[in-house]
């Protein structure tokens, strides 16, 4: 099936790396947990540059936020104190959906945002918090925010470039915040048909003062609902205000139909999984509807 | 076509390969024989051709062989010792978990990592582990069964103070043993 690869490369460092993704140009192509390019097997590919022995592989708590090096494993942010600490643990959950302990000990943060997926677990929780990405050629380094990442489907703006880690900054400090990871799937470690990520900040009463919500699998690339995010800017949670969000949301998704789910359906869903979210995080912030 | 060298350990012993650049870890391990690791759906959902690389378990139809450089690989293969049957094959037949057998290389493989790691499993906690393995003759229950089974015998085997190189038997337990459902 691999047999136009012509040479596997193993950079031993970045500069290597990135000297070498220049060399192969378009026909070379990035592996790291190689889930993703072994199942899609695209035949233009002629060489493989194996980024796992950069030293990428690392989650650094500072203050409040985090910085997550690219080549983390799914396994490796379930299981790290620090990403099971962060935002109530919203990104170690969406890693732990990620398929099957098989997969999850291969795929990589790096390779489930540089994929492109509109569906990657991971993809939403990072908009929900406000993610970076740092990508690096070998003339420039540049730091992206997630939502200027994606392009569409399986495309992102990186040309010959290579994501090197993602900056979580500082989530907003006083008051009490709310987190919540939803995802509908046929199984427990299926790909998504639906997934939200969302959270919110309150006041001492009970107003909304900081929120996110963000969606995959709804789109062609993972999004922010930010019309539902203002929507709850100010006010009390209450079903009703739900409600409206929840048909807002449906407004500023804009799904497929495939073999998994209608268009309709994940639509509906949207505005399903988005309020249980917000209700998640009512509860955690303490300002329950 | 190009080719190139990889060195690796596979159930303890050093091999030199040639491979292509481009050749997946199942196809070069199950052309060097270990017919253990079963071809299944090749696009990493049925886990047949799980194997332990350095002690966790991956898909090895979904990782390059060039990758698993320098590794340390363990299959069904290399989970006896001397001739002596890992406590979770004892129990694997003992609750009778094989049925056509083609997803059991897997599911003792993916058993051996989780009772590495946590000697004392919750049920729910091996059918996590068991997740990626799928059986199609309906086994799940017998599996789940034998894998709290051998934890215990390995948990067991940890208390005795024993001679090097001595394995534990699987624990025998006739109660359970036929019991009807």
């Amino acid at each position: 099936m691999f047999d136009h690869i012509e040479c596997f490369y193993r950079p031993a460092t970045i500069r290597e790396a990135l000297l070498l993704l220049r060399k192969v140009g378009k026909h070379g192509r990035i592996v790291a947990g190689a889930t993703d390019i072994v199942t899609q097997a695209d035949r233009s590919t002629r060489y493989l540059v194996d980024v796992t022995h950069l030293g990428l592989d690392y989650v650094r708590g500072n203050k409040r936020g985090c910085v997550i090096g690219a080549t983390t494993t799914m396994a490796g942010l379930e299981h790290s104190p620090v990403i099971r600490a962060l935002a109530g643990g919203i990104l170690a959950k969406a890693a732990s959906t990620c398929g099957s302990i098989q997969n999850r000990n291969m795929a990589t943060v790096g390779g489930n945002l540089a994929n492109a997926s509109p569906a990657a677990d991971t993809a939403a929780v990072l908009l929900a918090l406000d993610a970076q990405v740092v990508v690096a050629n070998s003339r420039r380094k540049r730091k992206t925010a997630l939502t200027e990442f994606y392009a569409g489907p399986h495309r992102t703006v990186l040309n010959d470039e290579l994501l090197e880690e993602v900056v979580i900054p500082a989530l907003p400090g006083g008051g009490r915040l709310g987190w919540s990871f939803q995802k509908l799937g046929r199984t427990a470690s299926d790909i998504s048909l639906v997934n939200v990520a969302a959270g919110l900040q309150a006041d001492a009463r009970g107003r909304i003062k900081w929120a996110r919500l963000a969606l995959g699998a709804v789109g062609p690339t993972p999004l922010r609902a930010r019309n539902a995010e203002t929507l709850l800017l100010g006010n009390i949670i209450s079903e009703d205000l739900l409600t409206h969000v929840g048909v807002t949301v449906m407004r500023e998704v804009n799904p497929i139909s495939d073999s998994r789910a209608s268009a309709e359906y994940r639509r509906e869903m949207s505005a399903v999984l988005a309020r249980r979210a917000l209700r998640e995080c009512a509860a955690q912030a303490g300002c329950k509807p | 076509m190009n080719s190139m060298q990889l060195y690796l350990h596979v159930n303890g012993e050093l091999k030199q390969w040639t491979i292509a650049p481009g050749d997946l870890l199942l196809d070069v391990l199950r052309r060097e024989g270990y017919f253990g690791v079963k071809r299944g759906c090749e696009t990493g959902e049925c886990g047949a051709c799980t194997v332990l690389v350095n002690g966790k378990p991956i898909n090895s139809c979904l990782m390059f062989a060039a990758q698993a450089e320098g590794c340390e690989i363990l299959t069904i293969e290399g989970v006896e010792q001397g001739g002596k049957l890992d406590p979770l094959q004892e129990a694997f037949l003992e609750y009778g978990a094989v049925q056509c057998g083609y997803c059991t290389p897997g599911m003792i493989l993916s058993a051996k990592a989780l009772l590495a790691e946590r000697p004392d499993p919750t049920e729910a906690e091996v059918r996590e582990a068991l997740a990626g393995n799928f059986c199609r003759c309906t086994g799940y229950l017998k599996p789940v069964e034998a894998v709290l089974a051998a934890a215990r015998v390995y948990r067991q085997s940890r208390k005795q103070v024993r001679p090097s190189g001595a394995r534990p038997k699987a624990e025998r337990r006739p109660a359970l043993h036929g019991k009807k459902r």
